[in-house]
């Protein structure tokens, strides 16, 4: 592993064996989100998935998450078989999915409720979790008065608060502008290594994917499966102008470009047909 | 401070309204030389509200159709709220229940009346009814509404953070999610079985505000008549207005 973490590995691996998704489009016929897709995550790795629009990132997430089923295959995190929903998969939204009737202590807290954790506690979890993404001092306001990029670091917090074995990221700053970006792709790489959760993170953005990735899997065009997928030996922090970044870059930017003609080919074809 | 300029700011359209219907009255007053009994001057209808105020008399009928007005409608709520949250997250629920709810909601509550005297005749019973009819169905629509605008992801967020059973997805997320929406249907279903009562007591009463109109007409009191429509609109008013502050104590809502 590129970096090793201060403290020792809490994660989880995660094994994807043969999974394919298909699904009914609005006329009713068939559409291929995913074909056969296998990969095997090691626990505390972070791992970035990179595709063209529509290759079934989203869907696969979701699909490790618990919110769907794959037609086919298999998914098991550390050998137990995904089900549904669980407390141990965490998720990062793009759209924050904060609850608003909630202060920002109050959406940290929610999953350390659940958990059963006593009140006192779980103030204390919550502070510290807030700390981390530094805004304990916005520990009491509502929501709707954080900025967005505010929002997806209280997001973060109560994603880790709740320690799950793996945390699946559903393009995180995808709606934030480039400076923020910048600053919360630290901070969760802070994160990351203080606590060493297995993070699976789907982004569009190929220098995101370098400047976070121990391995980022460069998906095909739809139905999506692993196209390629790179190991990122660079150490930490990462700079954006060093010929290693680079020459990772040009690499993803190859495969992707590839995809992506095969994808517009195959629009043009079903526009055509 | 802030509250009462705040709130006197609210009340004075309310101010100019009343002033512009006491002056239109009294001009229609002069002009058509109208009798008493048909039509009494502002002062006349002053006094005699002043009158029942002294007598206590308007506090018992205001209060009786509060009562009465208040227990259906919290009755509604404890039915349609559970029912409307239930439909909002089951197709299955809604497919079956909404048809029903589609042809009995287009029938005034009013049309009731007739019905809930030959079942109730006009014991209490009978106006809770009527009331309940017409206060039923906009809390049990504003509650299948709310929950079927809940963003998706916040039923996604709220499973991976440990609401894995139905019953606490509900309690957790689904319920606070919809709540700005059902204290909407909460307000408009009080305007609404506000209304009816007051149709329910013309017709079977013998007390409520309903009644206190209908007893000015039989006796020819026009003014008693005015007295009680004007306590109707004022309580209406006061009413909507605490339910709207209700619903910026959720201010989460925006």
């Amino acid at each position: 592993m590129s970096t090793p973490g201060r403290q020792a590995v809490s994660g989880k691996p995660i094994t994807i064996d043969g999974v394919t998704k298909i699904y009914a489009s609005r006329s009713g016929a068939p559409v291929e989100a995913l074909a056969p897709l296998s990969l095997d995550i090691a626990a505390g790795e972070f791992v970035v998935i990179v595709g063209p629009s529509g290759c079934g990132k989203s869907t696969l997430l979701y699909m490790l998450a618990g919110f769907s089923t794959p037609t086919a295959g298999s998914i098991s995190v550390a050998g137990e078989p995904v089900s549904g929903p669980d407390i141990d998969r965490g998720m990062v939204f793009q759209s924050y999915a904060l609850f608003p009737w909630l202060t920002v202590r109050g959406n940290v807290e929610f999953g350390l409720e659940r958990k059963g954790i006593a009140r006192a506690r779980r103030r204390e979890i919550a502070a510290e979790y807030l700390a981390l993404v530094g805004l304990l001092d916005f520990a009491d306001k509502h929501v709707s008065e954080l900025s967005g990029g505010m929002k997806q670091r209280v997001a973060i917090a109560r994603a880790f608060a709740t320690e799950p074995s793996v945390i699946f990221m559903d393009e995180p700053f995808g709606a934030l502008d480039a400076l923020t970006r910048r600053f919360l792709q630290r901070e969760l790489l802070h994160i990351w290594r203080e606590h060493r959760k297995t993070v699976l993170f789907i982004t569009h953005s190929v220098p995101e994917a370098i400047f976070l990735a121990d391995r980022i899997v460069v998906m095909t065009a739809r139905p999506g499966e692993v196209k390629s997928t790179i190991a990122v030996d660079l150490p930490h922090p990462r700079d954006l102008t060093a010929d290693g970044f680079r020459d990772i870059e040009r690499r993803i930017y190859a495969d992707l470009d590839e995809e992506l003609a095969r994808s517009f080919a195959q629009e043009g074809r079903s526009e055509g047909g | 401070m802030q509250g009462v300029i705040t709130a006197s700011r609210r009340a004075l359209p309310f101010l100019y309204a009343a002033i512009f219907i006491v002056i239109v009255w009294q001009v229609v007053v002069v002009a058509t030389k109208a009798h008493p009994s048909v039509l009494p001057p502002p002062w006349d209808v002053a006094r005699g509200f002043v009158a029942l105020v002294a007598s206590g008399e308007i506090f018992l009928h205001a209060g009786v159709s509060l009562a009465r007005v208040a227990s259906a409608w919290l009755l509604s709520a404890a039915i349609a709220i559970p029912l409307g949250l239930a439909m909002g997250r089951s197709r299955l629920l809604e497919r079956l229940i909404d048809p029903v709810v589609e042809l009995f909601r287009p029938i005034s509550p009013l049309a009731w009346i007739p019905l809930a005297i030959l079942w109730f005749g006009i014991s209490e019973a009978g106006k809770v009814f009527i009331v309940f009819i017409g206060t039923f169905f906009p809390i049990l629509l504003a509650t299948v509404a709310g929950v079927k605008s809940i963003d998706p992801v916040l039923v996604h967020a709220g499973q991976v953070l440990g609401c894995t059973d139905r019953m606490s997805l509900f309690r957790k997320v689904v319920l606070p999610a919809s709540l700005p929406s059902i204290v909407v249907g909460l307000r408009i279903s009080f305007g609404t079985g506000w209304a009816a009562i007051i149709a329910a007591e013309l017709v079977a009463a013998r007390s409520g505000l309903g009644y206190l109109i209908a007893n000015g007409m039989e006796i020819l009191r026009a003014d008693q008549v005015l007295v009680g429509m004007a306590v109707i609109g004022i309580l209406g008013v006061g009413f909507d207005a605490f339910f709207r502050f209700l619903n910026r104590k959720l201010a989460w809502a925006e």
